[in-house]
């Protein structure tokens, strides 16, 4: 069942720019990563699930509740990591988690304390004061803090160290195997591909491609059959190129890493 | 329909403002009232004279009869209706379009809470300021009459006159909340928020020359204060002072219901 449903979302903010026309949805309990290069069109996609924007055609939904007008029910299952972190700078982040957790009327206070551990993140000094990756941190235990069942995340790990990026995905990984249905977008290959089930390319306010992991390496391997002049040095080529040797031929597949895909949509060549 | 966490939050956001006006306007009202006293105003009657049209452009004119009327021509030409202006101005701007701009709208966004509901709690905030600076205005007034003057003030007519004084906040706060909920933008909110009530305020000052620029009073919100007519128990002048508070009514409202529909790029 599709609990994130995006159909034929526009979005034209002129030049060019914006989104059209994009459709994808993500099921219960999936991982979906959204990729894309930067100003492709991620967080404006974001902001229409959000219920920020208002879609000038199409339709997003959340559980079968409309993403603008029902935005309030739809927020209580929502945990959100904006793209942009922007708090409130005269509070401490003390005093801007317990706010949100009143503001939001929940009781946050074990799982607040477990998040701010994992993280090492000292909530105590003025937000204005905060370094880049402190904010990020303040901002994934706001959003994880009341257990949601529906994770949005923009970019979440821009700005953390490289230790911290992977506790995240740790954290990620942990809550999809809760059953929590997950989107998650990224720059980062390394991190959507270790929790991703499916990806979605967007390029220039258009998927690309939408496909499992699995499926997208699938699609971009390429395989070249090769000749040799004997059987035993097609054995030996075999053997070096990892290919699989039929007498003198040997045939060799090379597999893009996600990345070399990624690339290739953005990079204007496509070689299908 | 309000939500206390918010609340919380911008009333201690206001405090500080609240007690710098407080401070300015304990300041001017003692000193004025104070200076109430039949040779001090045949010393202002005399700047009157000498620049009539100075004293005249800020509300000061000749002659005032009691010291109701005395107040009326010191403190509600100037100093009661620049500084609650000022707090409508910075306050109407912070409470939505600056979050807004600024990004930190996506916390309240991003929360089972409606948007009309942050606008209202908002609004909220707005209106207990100005009631806030107002009610103490009052106080200090009647403290400081009552203890110079005992037997000189109508308590009930100060509180008409501060009635109307309110509703000309409200209404003025309501241009600043407006222009704050239609514009994403702090440039803009504020060039409307401060602008249009500074504009018009201009315009009451030339009105108030008299002569031809005495035109100027058809264009500007501030006529439909009279403090004069009120203390002259004129209806006009309170029919004036409902028809600001009506206006602030719809301002408001028209705020939240654009809050909600709006854009938010956040
Ligand atoms: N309010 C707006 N008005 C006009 N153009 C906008 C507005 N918001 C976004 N855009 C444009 O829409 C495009 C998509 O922006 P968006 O923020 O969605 O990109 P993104 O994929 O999130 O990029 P990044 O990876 O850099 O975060 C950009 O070209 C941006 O300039
Ligand atoms: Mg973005």
């Amino acid at each position: 069942m599709s609990v994130i449903k995006i159909e034929n979302l526009v979005r034209d903010y002129g030049g060019g720019k914006g989104v059209f026309d994009i459709s994808f949805h993500v099921n219960q309990g999936e991982a979906f990563g959204f990729l894309g290069p930067n100003g492709a069109g991620k967080t404006t996609t974001i902001r229409h699930l959000m219920g920020f924007l208002k879609p000038k055609s199409g339709k997003c939904t959340i559980d079968g509740l409309d993403c603008w007008s029902e935005r309030d029910k739809v927020q209580a299952r929502l945990g959100y990591i904006p793209g942009e972190i922007s708090f409130f700078d005269d509070m401490t982040g003390t005093e801007f988690l317990r706010f949100i957790a009143e503001y939001r009327k929940i009781d946050t206070r074990n799982r607040m304390e477990e998040l701010l551990e994992r993280f090492e993140l000292d909530p105590k000094s003025k937000i204005k004061k905060m370094s880049k990756g402190m904010k990020q941190k303040l901002g994934i235990v706001a959003a994880f803090m009341h257990d949601p069942d529906i994770l949005i995340l923009d970019e979440p790990t821009s700005g953390l160290d490289p230790l911290m990026q992977s506790r995240f995905v740790n954290l990620v990984a942990e809550e999809k195997e809760n059953g929590k249905t997950i989107l998650m977008s990224s720059h980062m290959f390394e991190e959507v591909e270790r929790t991703c089930d499916r990806i979605g390319i967007i390029r220039n306010g258009r998927m690309v491609a939408i496909d499992s992991a699995a499926a997208l390496h699938e699609r971009h391997t390429r395989s070249y059959t090769v000749t040799l002049e004997s059987e035993a040095a097609a054995k030996a080529f075999a053997a070096d190129f990892g290919g699989i040797c039929n007498g003198k031929k040997v045939t060799v597949a090379t597999k893009q890493s996600l990345e070399e895909i990624f690339m290739n949509y953005y990079g204007g060549e496509k070689n299908d | 329909m309000i939500n206390m966490a918010l609340y919380k939050r911008e009333m201690k956001g206001s405090i500080k403002l609240l007690i710098i006006f407080g401070a300015i306007i304990t300041m001017y009202v003692s000193i004025i009232i104070n200076m109430y006293d039949p040779q001090m105003m045949k010393t202002l009657d005399s700047f009157v004279e000498v620049m009539p049209e100075l004293m005249a452009s800020v509300g000061m004119k000749a002659n005032a009869a009691n010291l109701l009327g005395f107040m009326v021509s010191y403190l509600y030409g100037f100093i009661l209706l620049i500084f609650p202006m000022l707090f409508c101005i910075l306050r109407g701007n912070a409470l939505i379009a600056k979050y807004v701009d600024k990004g930190s709208m996506v916390s309240l966004a991003a929360a089972p809470v409606k948007r009309c509901t942050i606008a209202f709690t908002q609004m909220k905030v707005l209106v207990s300021g100005i009631l806030l600076l107002i009610l103490y205005s009052t106080i200090v007034e009647l403290i400081c009459a009552k203890s110079g003057f005992p037997e000189e003030l109508d308590i009930k007519e100060l509180f008409i006159l501060n009635g109307g004084l309110l509703c000309l906040h409200l209404f003025i706060g309501g241009i600043c909340f407006l222009s704050s909920c239609i514009f994403s933008d702090t440039k803009y909110s504020v060039a409307f928020g401060a602008g249009i009530p500074a504009f018009m305020y201009v315009l009451q000052m030339l009105a108030n020359v008299g002569g031809d620029a005495e035109k100027a009073k058809y264009f500007t919100f501030f006529t439909l204060f009279s403090p004069d007519g009120i203390i002259a128990g004129k209806s006009s002048a309170i029919a004036s002072a409902f028809v600001l508070f009506a206006g602030a009514v719809m301002l408001y409202a028209l705020g939240i219901v654009i809050f909600e529909k709006k854009d938010l790029p956040i």
